[in-house]
């Protein structure tokens, strides 16, 4: 862990968001069949047992994500991470994981460290992650050829970086939304929902 | 002895009336024997009571009340002895209540006992039936048995009585044989005779003592059944002994089926109480799912407060960055306007290093003074700022001042009416009063005015004040009206804008949810080489590969159902029919090497059976030339050569084999210009030279 034990600084908590978000988005990856399951081993972290790719493209592709997250998280600029799975055959998005991040930009003046300690930011993403886990009991089946894309919104004054261009917020049309669990690092605030397409 | 010294008064006598009336009462309370005693008690501790003041007033008594005294000791003795009679009947009442109530209890329970007696003796009276009954058929059977031994009796009777007579008979036989002794010899015939008779008689008695002893026999018989039946009644006698320890097992028996069937109650009783535990698990499971469902919805609601206060934080934020994004705008389009004069003007002086050190000095004094200034501006707006900010507050208060006495102008306005509209109705009704005055005044004497107007004047006033009474209720009541409409309208308005503000909050929700986003704020950014395209672009590239594998396959089809055939399969069809193309294309190209295979050797036989036939082995060696190998050649290299013409006729081609042929050649193909009598000349003369050589 980054932070000291007294307390978490902006630095630590971008970098507790990011780990989140790395391993949050390979357990969708995971339950969501996108890559076949030989293709993730498994890890420890947060006190539990999680999924991690061994894919060399797509870790290169999360590597590259995470990093510029951190940064963005840092600077608390970014207020959206989508997580959007699509279908080859049909291009239509079929399901749609939004993480809402609230960053308290008072911790960007102030350099003071906050009151919170890491097990209970870790016990919040830990039911986080279970109750992501427990979703897939009524997501519908995604039985076409999918592929997955990360989207982040960001405040429109940002420069957009190298290797990243805009795009479309890819809603889906007709959805059903379900709100999750959210947890806080006492600096950033991340909700989390899933919106999937109805099945007629 | 104690009641001996107490003096009698009236009062005293009066208070223990009213105590005897006490003690009456109470002696109704038949379970409260501690009243009784406590009242007893009362009534002593009072008769002892009034002695010591009465002991003063003892001596003025004087003697001649000695007498009525003494009187009045012994009424009160009396009474006395009757309150303490009374107090024994009381206690005797007492004690025949409670002995009759255990009376009662005692009665009911060998009430009980009786009936539970009674029912055992019933029960021993059947049983008793029946063993009587079963005794009278045994002591049938016993009479009968009795009967037939009289009988029997009577029958050995009978039969000692015939035996007697028989005895009889014998003697006087033997007398009247004495008798016949006496003429024995006259008459020995006579006596053969009788001796022949002597001897049937013999023989009868013979029988008559078979008989005898049959009939002993039987009487033995007889004798062994008696023994029998004594023995049969013995065992009677043990059978109703044991008949009565059975009685005494069936009651035990009876007892435990008593018991039995009040734990087969009990049993029941729990049972029902056992089948009532399922459908209080469920109700317990039911209400555990509840609590669980309620506790995850509370949680539900602290997570949906939570999402609430962060999205007013967050609205708070955006409306200060919205202030700042203003006032930042504008110091950028005045510090873009000074860059701009900046530039003009440094166009003109640049040429010297000097001259920049100095323009730059000068530039830097001028930035000095001009961020004097910005600050001197700055404090100014913030004064003006604060000032205008201060005025907009004095103006709120004087525009609530204004509305406040506009308020207050209506009011009074209000009141203005309502006092004209009184001093109408005043000046009306004092004119009326007027009139009728006038009225009066005309009409009737002076003398008969003061009644009848006091009267009119009562009269005036107590409808003045009904309706003064009436319009200020009717003023209170429109006030509230008024207000209450008010008010009604306002609660009306609040709660459609509270609707309106809940629907759009939903809206506002729903619309977060599903990633709606504000473009003049936010942007949505991707990496470029994201899995989604890359995924996108390998699909597209399988999809023209297969597209381009599909032609392939068409073409191969078309060409492989004939040169001229028309193609069958159109350019339509759909992607699904390419693995029945490729099957079609694999079988028919099976098919083909089948019959290239076929053909092979259909043709190797052929040319087989024509070099076997002919005598020539005819190839195919280039275009238009075939070579011929005579079966008889005499060198492995010995072969015609000919050439097919453009006009379709064969032409023989120089070889050194033909060489050696040329008189043939002349012959047969020169002179008689046949082919094929050229070539059986040369097969026999080949035939020749092999046989020959």
């Amino acid at each position: 862990m980054t932070s000291t034990l007294q307390g978490i600084t902006l630095k630590g908590s971008s970098e507790l968001v990011a780990d989140f978000f790395s391993f949050g988005i390979n357990s969708i990856l995971y339950q969501r069949g996108i890559y076949p399951p030989e293709t993730f081993s498994r890890v420890t972290h947060y006190d539990m047992s999680l999924h991690l790719t061994t894919d060399v493209k797509l870790k290169n592709y999360m590597n590259n994500v995470v990093a510029q997250l951190k940064e963005w998280l840092m600077e608390c600029t970014v207020q959206k991470l989508v997580l959007v799975i699509t279908c080859l055959e049909t291009n239509e998005v079929l399901e749609r994981w939004q993480f809402d991040i609230q960053c308290d930009k008072s911790a960007k003046e102030n350099c003071a460290p906050r009151e919170k300690s890491i097990k209970a930011i870790q016990d919040e993403i830990r039911s986080v992650i279970r109750q992501i886990t427990a979703t897939v009991t009524f997501l519908p089946l995604l039985d076409t050829p999918c592929a997955f894309d990360l989207l982040v919104y960001i405040d429109k004054d940002n420069d957009v970086p190298e290797k990243w261009e805009e795009s479309g917020p890819r809603i889906i049309d007709q959805s059903e939304e379900v709100r999750l669990r959210s947890f806080t690092t006492s600096i950033h605030k991340v909700n989390s929902m899933v919106a999937y397409k109805k099945n007629d | 002895q104690k009641k001996m010294d107490i003096p009698f008064d009236i009062s005293s006598y009066l208070c223990y009336q009213e105590v005897a009336a006490e003690t009456s009462s109470f002696k109704m309370d038949l379970d409260d024997d501690t009243a009784v005693i406590t009242t007893l008690k009362s009534f002593n501790s009072f008769i002892n009571r009034p002695e010591l003041p009465q002991r003063l007033s003892e001596s003025s008594a004087g003697s001649g009340n000695l007498q009525s005294q003494y009187k009045r000791r012994m009424e009160l003795l009396e009474a006395a002895e009757k309150v303490q009679s009374k107090n024994r009947y009381l206690q005797l009442d007492l004690e025949k209540k409670q002995i009759e109530m255990s009376h009662k209890k005692a009665r009911f329970e060998l009430e009980k006992m009786a009936s539970d007696s009674a029912r055992d003796l019933e029960h021993q009276v059947d049983q008793n039936q029946e063993l009587l009954g079963r005794i009278k058929r045994l002591e049938n059977k016993e009479t009968e048995a009795a009967k037939n031994l009289s009988e029997q009796e009577e029958a050995n009777r009978n039969l000692r009585k015939n035996l007697e007579g028989l005895q009889k008979k014998l003697e006087e036989r033997d007398a009247k044989l004495n008798a016949a002794n006496q003429t024995i010899s006259s008459l020995k015939d006579e006596s053969r005779e009788l001796m022949m008779k002597i001897r049937n008689q013999d023989s009868t008695i013979s029988a008559q003592t078979l008989e005898t002893q049959e009939l002993q026999e039987q009487l033995d018989l007889q004798r062994r059944k008696y023994h029998e039946v004594s023995q049969l009644c013995q065992n009677l006698q043990a059978a109703e002994s044991s008949c009565a320890d059975h009685l005494f097992k069936i009651k035990e028996l009876e007892r435990r089926l008593v018991l039995q069937e009040q734990d087969i109650a009990i049993v029941k009783t729990v049972k029902s109480e056992v089948a009532k535990v399922p459908d209080l698990e469920k109700e317990v499971k039911l209400l555990r799912d509840d609590n669980a469902f309620l506790r995850e919805s509370r949680e539900n609601c602290s997570l949906l407060k939570e999402e609430v206060e962060g999205l007013r934080r967050k609205l708070e934020r955006m409306e200060k960055i919205k202030e700042e994004l203003i006032n930042m705008e504008l110091e950028k389009e005045v510090k873009l306007k000074d860059v701009n004069a900046y530039c003009s003007v440094l166009l003109l002086v640049i040429r010297k290093p000097e001259d920049l050190s100095r323009e730059v000095i000068q530039i830097q004094q001028k930035e000095i003074a001009l961020k004097e200034q910005n600050y001197a501006l700055n404090s100014r707006v913030r004064s003006m700022e604060h000032s205008q900010s201060e005025l907009r507050l004095e103006l709120n208060q004087q525009r609530n001042k204004t509305m406040e006495e506009q308020k207050k102008r209506e009011t009074h306005d209000a009141l203005v009416r309502r006092l004209q509209k009184r001093v109408l109705l005043l000046t009306k009704e004092r004119d009326g009063m007027r009139a009728i005055l006038e009225s009066y005044d005309s009409e009737l004497a002076p003398t008969e005015y003061s009644p009848q107007l006091n009267k009119r004047v009562k009269e005036a006033e107590e409808v003045l004040q009904r309706v003064q009474n009436h319009n200020v209720e009717m003023e209170v009541s429109y006030m509230h009206l008024f207000h209450r409409q008010k008010i009604e309208d306002l609660e009306a308005e609040r709660q459609r804008l509270e609707e309106q503000n809940n629907i759009l909050e939903m809206r506002l929700e729903r619309h977060n949810l599903q990633g709606d986003y504000d473009p003049v704020k936010t942007r949505v950014l991707h990496f470029k080489m994201n899995p989604t395209s890359v995924a996108k672009q390998q699909r597209q590239q399988e999809v023209e590969a297969l597209e381009e594998e599909i032609k392939h396959l068409r073409e191969l089809v078309c060409s492989l159902q004939g040169g001229g055939a028309v193609c069958i399969l159109s350019r339509f069809l759909p992607v699904i029919c390419v693995p029945d193309l490729r099957k079609q294309i694999e079988s028919s190209e099976l098919k083909n090497q089948r019959l290239k295979e076929v053909f092979q050797k259909k043709i190797q036989e052929f040319r087989r059976v024509c070099y076997v036939l002919t005598g020539y082995q005819i190839d195919l060696t280039t275009e238009n030339q075939y070579r011929l190998s005579s079966v008889f050649a005499e060198h492995m290299d010995d072969s015609l050569l000919f050439k097919k013409g453009s006009n379709g006729n064969m032409q023989l081609m120089e070889t050194e084999f033909s060489k050696t042929l040329g008189e043939m050649v002349a012959l047969h193909l020169h002179h008689q210009k046949s082919i094929p009598v050229f070539l059986s000349a040369v097969t026999l003369e080949l035939f020749s030279r092999q046989t020959s050589a």
